[in-house]
This record gives structure tokens, sequence and C-alpha cells, in this order.
């Protein structure tokens, strides 16, 4: 117990510490040292701009909620505060691939190009297949209204129904 | 100070603020689940705990083997294998000789202490996709000792659970991602301009004007120099003819660290009660962490009061990374002190050691360096130089370094300490057990790299857009949450060092040099000096 007791304290502690910086239309320490970016937060979408995103979790469950342009699935999840198990561990910085998603054929094709940085995450990633993304590096548009994202099966899951 | 407080009211750390709540939320969530789905106690001599028992069908369970039952070499042949034998140097090499003899999961004990060692890739990445939010590598008493002992802060790499969490989670943000690190690009390119004048400089030196002896010690100070102009923002002079005196005495302090690391390492075994016996290795040990903090402290705290001169005066502040930190304030200056120590640390010989070897390699095959320099020149040219952007049309230069990293990882194995009871392998692991993930044998094992010993940089290029390449064999830099921070940063260093050498000159072996084995000193170096022949290019 006194490590739960701890652990209670350590997330405590840290509650004005943590901040968020994943997000596409917030700068980077990047944008701060070549003065590209401004640090001003792009006006807000309209409501009709929003893009609507449904997940597939990964008991099944289907969840549907709305996105802004510009924000990647990682940062939807997030805003949305989606409980779907161990994602985006590494803040969307490419050092793990625990936001792997699974997309469908035509949706995967309008994606966009996949860094090879990301390509050589996505070769680290669980149950890998043919249309499947880092969801820190899949950015919303317009064009993706709609979409679904499959959260593939974790390793835990796939122990479980062995097990079973 | 009074300045630096003025800036707190300014809003640089605020701008994410609305995004806290959130991120705090999915932290709690992380952490809550760690606590829960540990099983609190050394589990041991006790009864396996039934969810952990697996199962093969329904009817027949089979209950996980313990530690007692892993096989591995007995307490004696170890320890007269590393310390009469001298096994630390040859680490890397037992690895594959016991993953032979014991299979893909064995135990060793040091003196007191049992580790667990994986030599599979499947296993590893077994290990890796199970961490928490705060995994432990091993561990760390000595350096917190010293820190402890001389109020200092704990870095990324000495750091445990909340202190690393909160370091990491600032750093990563603006070193890790590939284009933020990107932003570095002109500043490296300056360095390899240096590094370019020195070889040419070094060479002329040399009785047939075009042998560099020693080929690490050059690159060596590419890297130190490489990393301060990110890290400190300033250059170190460590490329020109007469190095500076403060730099020459932290070089000194350096390598005091590397070649007392095999004693560093006794240090942490040899009991405090026996140090007025063997006072040596722990002197060693602070005069060195001394030497580092120094240097560092100069630095930080020089662009400090350059911060706050241009403060008083009422001008803008821009800078890089330091500056950056120093104006956020996200960690201490104390915090940044410790930090940018463990980073200058963790990034020089690391990157000075695999640039050694990828030259080294390219000089032992020419095929292989025309097919890469064919690459170049079509993409480049001999003249553009390149940034960050052309790396992504440069596969054989990625495939290079990759490769290069997987014969020689410079960090033969890592290590893991469990931190919830788990079953790898057919095995139950309590929480609390050292693991030694292998990654020098997974990464010289045919089954993962068909004719592994093969220098073969195209293994890693893609055939197509949705190749995939099964890479956990050879994870050089880790995986997740604890992996390596600096690993873009040092991609970038070596990406562009190598792309310009292989446009300026053809590197030859020296017939000085025959065939360089590795060995083991903390990292995997080279085990006699690398020389080599350059040669310009014809145009």
């Amino acid at each position: 117990m006194a490590l739960v007791a701890a652990l209670r304290r350590l997330s405590h502690a840290s509650l004005g510490f943590y901040s968020w910086r994943a997000a596409a239309a917030t700068p980077t320490f990047g944008a701060w040292i070549t003065g590209q970016r401004s640090f001003t937060v792009g006006s807000q979408p309209l409501r009709s701009d929003k893009v609507t995103v449904h997940f597939i979790n990964r008991d099944g469950d289907k969840i549907t909620v709305k996105g802004s342009p510009g924000e990647s699935l990682l940062d939807v999840v997030i805003n949305e505060d989606l409980d779907i198990d161990g994602f985006g561990a590494c803040e969307g910085t490419l050092a793990c691939s625990t936001c792997h998603l699974i997309f469908e054929d035509d949706v995967f094709k309008k994606l966009g190009r996949i860094t090879d940085e990301e390509m050589d995450m996505l070769d680290l990633a669980y149950g890998l297949t043919d249309t499947s993304r880092l969801g820190c590096q899949v950015c919303l548009s317009k064009s993706l209204d709609g979409l679904v994202a499959k959260v593939p099966e974790s390793v835990a899951d796939a122990r479980q129904s062995q097990d079973g | 100070m009074s300045v630096m407080n003025k800036l707190t009211t300014t809003c640089w750390t605020n701008f994410y603020g609305d995004r806290r709540n959130k991120q705090m939320l999915f932290v709690l969530r992380c952490l809550h689940k760690s606590a829960t789905s540990g099983t609190f106690g050394v589990a041991r001599e006790e009864p396996l705990p039934e969810r952990l028992i697996t199962s093969t069908d329904a009817t027949k369970k089979r209950l996980p083997k313990t530690l007692a039952e892993m096989p591995g070499p007995g307490t004696i042949s170890n320890l007269f294998e590393f310390f009469w034998r001298d096994g630390f140097s040859r680490i890397h090499e037992i690895q594959i000789e016991h993953s032979k003899m014991y299979g893909k999961i064995f135990k060793s004990r040091f003196g007191p202490q049992l580790v667990v060692s994986v030599a599979d890739r499947d296993l590893v990445a077994e290990v890796l996709r199970a961490e928490g939010v705060a995994p432990q590598r091993a561990n760390m008493e000595s350096w917190h000792e010293y820190r402890d002992m001389r109020r200092r802060s704990t870095g990324l790499i000495s750091a445990e659970g909340e202190d690393w969490l909160r370091m990491r989670s600032v750093l990563r943000q603006l070193i890790m991602r590939p284009r933020d690190v990107a932003v570095f690009s002109d500043d490296v390119s300056e360095v390899v301009d240096d590094l370019i004048k020195r070889i040419v400089c070094l060479r002329s030196q040399s009785s047939d004007g075009t042998t560099i002896c020693n080929i690490n010690d050059l690159f060596f100070k590419y890297a130190m120099e490489g990393i301060a102009a990110i890290l400190y923002e300033c250059r170190l002079g460590c490329l020109s003819q007469k190095i500076p005196q403060e730099t020459e005495d932290y070089i000194d302090a350096l390598h005091l660290m590397f070649s007392s690391f095999k004693t560093t390492m006794y240090a942490g075994a040899i009991p405090k009660w026996l140090r007025p016996v063997f006072p040596k290795p722990w002197e060693e040990f602070c005069d060195s962490w001394d030497g580092l903090f120094r240097f560092s402290c100069v630095h930080v705290d020089k662009r400090l009061k350059q911060i706050e001169s241009q403060l008083q005066r009422g001008e803008k502040v821009t800078g890089g990374l330091l500056t950056y930190m120093l104006v956020a304030k996200e960690m201490s200056v104390e915090e940044i002190y410790a930090n940018v120590t463990e980073m200058l640390l963790a990034g020089v010989d690391t990157t000075s050691f695999t640039l050694s070897w990828a030259s080294y390699l390219l000089a032992r095959h020419p095929d292989v360096q025309q097919q890469i320099h064919a690459e170049v020149m079509r993409v480049l040219g001999s003249e553009k130089v390149a940034t960050a952007e052309d790396v992504q049309h440069l596969p054989f230069i990625r495939g290079l370094v990759k490769e290069t990293l997987r014969l020689f990882p410079v960090l033969p194995g890592n290590g893991r300490i469990t931190q919830d009871d788990m079953v790898l392998g057919g095995y139950f692991i309590p929480k609390g057990t050292q693991l030694a993930l292998c990654h020098y044998s997974t990464s010289l094992d045919d089954e993962n790299f068909p004719s592994s010993l093969e220098f073969r940089p195209d293994r890693w290029i893609r055939k197509h857009s949705s190749d995939r390449l099964d890479n956990f064999g050879s994870i050089p830099f880790g995986y997740g949450i604890r992996s390596c921070i600096g690993k873009r940063i040092a991609e970038l260093e070596m990406h562009l060092a190598l792309i310009r050498i292989i446009q300026k000159f053809h590197v030859c072996v020296s017939p000085l040099t025959t065939d360089v084995k590795a060995k083991t000193h903390g990292l995997l170096c080279p085990g006699a000096p690398i020389n080599l022949q350059f040669i310009d290019r014809e145009i």
C-alpha cells in the first residue's frame, strides 16, 4: 500500500508541471528558436469546420468524437480524454509506437506521406498491418471527415485471449 | 536572479495551460494503472499469482518455471570469467557465448546481484512493450550518492520515478521530434565545416599526406563540439589548432570518467565500509564528476549572465536550447546543470565510436562506399551542403548508420528493473529483477538478420512504401518512453558528417590498420586505433 500512496503523492505533485505541446496548432520549441511561427495560437475553427472521427477501441466499442483540422489523432484522444489503454506514451515525440492505429484502405491512402522516422517506429508496433499509422503523425483535415481509426489489440489483450 | 524572477511573469510557460489538465488526467490514469496492476511485495518464494498462470489449453494448466529453474553460468565460473579473465571487456562476446550455451533467457550472478539476460528479439519486445510510465534502467546508487554529497540534482540518466518523468516530459518536447531537431541543422553544418578543415590539416601532417591516425580522437572532438554547440549554444574550439585550456580540462575529465568506468562499476559493488581500504575508485569517480559539473556550470552561468544583461538593456532574448530552458524555467537551474552534464556525457563517445566504425566499415568495403557516394552525388552533387531535410532523400546514408549500429551497437546491452511481476519466456520474473537486454546478440543473430556478420547497409532500404523491416533485433537507441533522448541529435550529427566526408573524400584503410575488433569499456568501442586515409575525390 505504501507504493500506492507514493504513486498518488507522485501524481498529485505532478499536477502543476506537465505541459502538453504535441498539438499541431501549438508552436514547438523548434518554432521558437527559428521564429518562423508566432506564439499566438490561431483563431479557433468554427464549429462547422470540425472533423468527425470514429475510434474503434480495443474492446470493439465505437467512440465518436470531433476534432479540429490540423490536430493530430493523438491530440484528439488527449483533448477528448478517451480511455485508450497505454495510448501515446511518448507524447507524440516519435520514440514509441503506442499510438498505433489501423485504417481502412481508402482512408489510409488519403492520410499523406509517411516520414522515415514514423516508418521506423511503425516497424516496432504490435500487430502491424499494411494500413497502420501512428496517431501522433496523422493530422485531421476536412477531407478526412468521418474517418474510422481502429485501435489494435494490445500485447496484454493477446495474452489474455491466449490464456482464456 | 531578480531578473530571472521577472521572467516568470512573462508567459513563456503558460501557452499550453489549457492542455495541462487533460494531460494530467492522462498521466494520472497511467500512474493509477501502473499502481493497480502491480503485485506488491516480492514473490520469490510465494506461490505464483493466479493471474500469471498461463495454459496451453483449457484442461491442462502449465505453470511458469521459477528463477531457480532458469539455466545460467555458475556463480564461481562467472566471477572467474569477469574478474580474472577480464570478461568486462568481452561482455558483448560473452553475451553471445552464454545465449548459445543457456538459451534465449538465462541468469547470471555478479556477487549479490542477480541478472536475468534476455537475448531474444521477441522477448526484448515483450519487456519493452510492457513498460509503465517511469521505467527504471539499473541501480544508480553511486551516482545518487555523489549528487547527494555535492547537493547536485539528478539528470535524465540518473533520475528515477517522479523526478525522471517530470524532466523527461520537459526535455522530450525540446529535442526528440525530428522537426524540432532539424533546426540545429545549420549549427551542426558549421561544426562539420571545421571537421573537414581539421581532416585536411591533420592528413597534411602525416608522412604520406593522407593518413589520420586514431580517427576516434578526431570524431570525439567533433561530437563534443557538435553537442556543445547545441547544448551550450557556444563553440568550444575542440577542432581548432589550439584547444582552449578549459576545454582541454573538460576533455580530461571526460576521459577520466570513461577510463574509470570499469572501476566505478566496481565502486558500486564495493561496500562503503571498504572505501578506506580501496579509496581510489570512489575518489576518481567524484573527481571526474566534479570536472564535468564544473564545465557545465561555467557555460550555463555564462549564458544566464548574457540573458540577464540583455534583459537589463531591454533587448529581446533569442537563442537556442539552453536559452529556452533558462527562460522557460520548466526545470530549476540546478536541474539544467545536471541535465546538460549528463547529456554531454552521453552524447560524445557514443557518437564518436559510431562515426569511427562507420568510416572504418566504408573503408573496408569500397564497393559499398561507391554505392553510397553515387547516391549522394545523385541527390546533392559534390558541393551542396546537406541539411536535415535532405537526409530523407538519402536512404543509403540512413542505412549506413543503422547497419553500423547493428554491427557495433555502442550500448551492447541495456538494463531494466522489472516494475511488476511478469512471465517471460516461460519463467516467472518477480518485480524488482534486474534484466539485461542483450542487444549485441540479437543484432548479430542470423535469424533476425540473414548473413548477420556481413556489412550490408542496403538491408535497411525499403523496397516500397509499405515494405516493413521487423527490426526489434537492432534497437541501438532503445525503444519507448525511456529510449535515448539524444537519438535525433546524434543521427543529425552522424548523417551530416558522413555525407560531407563521402562528398569530399575517398576513405581507405591505412596499411597501419588491420582487422579491428570491438571491446567493451562501458560502451562498445574500437579495440585498437583505427587509422584511415582520406583521399580527395576527383571533381
